[in-house]
């Protein structure tokens, strides 16, 4: 069961990446996100990274270390907007 | 009525032989009533337009530019030589989509014929005014319907029009025979084989087009009965009609008066051809070429597979077996390349498919025939086209027609097939140079002119858009008043959220709307919404889900109807009817 916001970050991924297919309970919260898994790419990331600053407010640098860390799986992904917009 | 044979003339256009043609002879035969329409009557008919455009712009030199649009060759034939004997040239939109005419309608100076805010020549005749039509001075500018990007105008002098008509003239005389046309003269080809050939070779035009092949059949009989009618017809189709004639055939009293078919607009397969020539009992001489280059070379492929270039049609290929022509047709003298490939043989040369078509998909290039090529290796895959979709440059689409029983039925069907296809390409692609948007279709969806054109690449993919709406997947017309529509349910449908948590349906409202919706698309339905009846939801329509929606526009004396049935693989999902205003209901384009 996924926490209301894997849930809302979900349908984020779905929206901005126009997954066709895809619904949030497709999404396993510790799959990968990108190459495997999901199957999203580098232009993915940019605009994920996009939608993350427009919906939250957090900026994240898409070539980075970070990054790659934070995108690594939906939970991962939780945890960094959990922490950040509590700033 | 018999012509006399004369030689050609190699300006069949610019030497206007209609100025001198008899009165009496025929300019057209209006085919549905069997009735000759003498050129007398044409030349009233000219100088009616002339009339008209005089009226608008008495003051303005010549040079103007109109945008020309009519369903009914005579009439397009008319407009067509009163402008150009001012002066002027006509801008032959591809489609009506109010989008198009929009576009074009800027750079002209008014809209002429069946178009929202076209002019049309009252039914007074009067004598017409002539003009000399200097060979440099453009004559039409004309669109291309490419599967990718916008079209691309086209312009053509008298020169080019001259140098095409007076070499299909020498091929293919046409002797005084009744020219039927089945294609659309706004393009190229419908344009010098349906309009300026019967017109520069004094045979006539059939008084409209001919859609149907019961209408053929009907036209073509009527041609051995008449009395004044033409010797014989010839057919300028193309292989949407071709492939679509009936297997019964035409009685032979109809076929009989066919002399020969024309097809163009793509190549038609064996099988078509063979068919086309049983069921016609004429010989279908095929031609290949483009808007822009115009004809290149023809074949008959009961003869022979080869092409043949048309007489002064110079062809070669380079290293890479990329076409390469130099063509009177042309705007320019040299050799040019073309995006086709082929291999040169004795009398002529086969065609291989298009050169690689590159795209540059987010900084890397890609290609797409290529790609295409690895899809259709896949024993389901029939067909398989792969673009960057409009509007979205860094991701591509792709179009997959598939075996009927490899059809995706729902989403686990869907993501499977997905997943297996993404899977095949994997070895080969990274993830980013994948198709991330598909489409599996049963037929392949073509325009008129038999190609997958950026209009049915736009409908595929317009869900991507409008979370409102189905994805489409294709329409079979069964006649003007009734159709059936593919659709898929987008995951991402609006409709969805927030109806029940745990099994989202598509509501039933939403599939009456989408009824009426593609009803209006696609039968031009036009009325007030009074009332449904009888209407049943007995299957919930699920994300993913494809069905197939059956409409039928029903004329009862109470007022007209919409019968729509929708149906998936695990039955009926919705069926009734909507009942609306009388007197609204239109038809079929």
């Amino acid at each position: 069961m996924s926490t209301p916001l894997e849930h809302e970050l979900k349908q984020l991924i779905i929206e901005t990446l126009e997954l066709e297919d895809t619904t949030p309970e497709d999404i396993d919260p510790d799959a990968p996100l990108f190459g495997e898994g999901l199957g999203l790419d580098s232009i993915d990331a940019l605009e994920l990274g996009l939608a993350l600053q427009k919906t939250y407010g957090i900026q994240l640098e898409a070539e980075s270390e970070e990054a790659r860390r934070h995108f690594a799986s939906l939970r991962s992904l939780a945890a960094l907007v959990e922490a950040r917009r509590n700033d | 009525m018999t012509t006399p044979a004369r030689p050609v003339s190699d300006a069949p256009l610019t030497s206007q032989p209609w100025r001198h043609v008899a009165p009496s002879r025929m300019a057209a035969w209006d085919a549905d009533a069997g009735r000759p329409v003498s050129w007398a009557e044409f030349h009233g008919r000219i100088g009616a337009w002339q009339r008209r455009l005089d009226a608008l712009d008495a003051l303005d030199g010549p040079g103007q530019r109109w945008l020309l649009h009519c369903r009914c060759p005579r009439e397009f034939a008319a407009a067509l030589l009163a402008l150009w004997t001012r002066g002027d040239s006509a801008v032959l939109p591809a489609d009506e989509r109010p989008e198009t005419l929009g576009a074009l309608a800027a750079e002209c100076r008014a809209a002429l014929g069946d178009i929202p805010d076209g002019l049309v020549a009252d039914a007074t005749p009067s004598s017409p005014r002539w003009g000399p039509l200097a060979p440099a001075r453009l004559a039409v500018s004309l669109y291309t319907s490419g599967s990718t990007g916008e079209p691309r105008r086209i312009d053509k002098t008298f020169a080019q029009l001259d140098a095409e008509l007076a070499a299909h003239a020498r091929l293919w005389p046409l002797e005084g025979r009744l020219v039927i046309s089945q294609v659309s003269h706004q393009h190229i080809y419908g344009l010098l084989f349906g309009i300026l050939r019967p017109l520069c070779e004094d045979a006539p035009l059939a008084g409209a087009a001919c859609r149907t092949p019961e209408t053929l059949g009907a036209w073509l009989g009527r041609l051995a009965d008449a009395p004044m009618a033409p010797p014989g017809a010839v057919l300028v189709s193309a292989p949407p009609p071709l492939e679509r004639l009936p297997e019964t055939g035409l009685p032979p009293a109809a076929t009989d008066r066919l002399a020969r078919v024309h097809s163009s607009g793509a190549p038609l397969s064996a099988t078509a051809s063979a068919h086309a020539r049983r069921v016609l009992g004429a010989p279908v001489e095929e031609i290949y070429g483009s808007s822009e280059t115009g004809g290149i070379a023809w074949r008959d492929q009961q003869r022979d597979e080869a092409w043949t270039p048309l007489p002064g049609v110079e062809v070669r290929a380079d290293d890479a077996g990329g076409l390469w022509l130099r063509s009177p047709y042309l705007a320019s003298p040299g050799w040019q390349p073309q995006a086709d490939r082929i291999a040169p043989g004795p009398a002529g040369f086969r065609l291989l498919g298009r050169a690689d078509r590159i795209a540059k998909v987010g900084g890397k290039r890609l290609s797409l025939s290529g790609l295409e090529r690895r899809l259709a290796r896949h024993p389901d895959v029939l067909r398989a086209h792969a673009l960057p979709l409009p509007g979205r440059p860094h991701r591509l689409g792709a179009v997959l027609q598939l075996a009927t029983a490899a059809l995706p039925w729902c989403r686990e069907a869907r993501r499977a097939r997905v997943a297996e296809l993404r899977d095949a390409l994997s070895t080969a692609y990274p993830v980013s140079l994948m198709p991330r948007h598909w489409r599996f279709v049963a037929t392949w969806p073509r325009n008129a002119q038999g190609k997958l054109g950026a209009a049915e690449v736009a409908r595929l993919f317009r869900d991507l858009d409008d979370p409102r709406r189905p994805r489409w997947l294709g329409v079979e017309k069964d006649g003007p008043a009734a159709c059936r529509v593919t659709l898929e349910v987008p995951e991402r449908l609006s409709y969805l959220a927030g109806h029940f948590p745990e099994q989202p349906v598509v509501p039933g409202v939403v599939m009456v709307q989408w009824a009426v919706a593609l009803a209006e698309e696609h039968l031009a339905l036009a009325g007030e919404f009074r009332g449904l009846e009888r209407v049943r939801f007995p299957q919930p329509l699920l994300p993913g889900e494809r069905a197939t929606l059956e409409l039928a526009l029903e004329p009862p004396a109470e007022g007209p109807r919409l019968a729509f049935t929708l149906t998936g693989r695990r039955g009926c999902h919705a069926r009734g009817r909507v009942r609306l205003a009388p007197g609204e209901v239109g038809h079929g384009r």
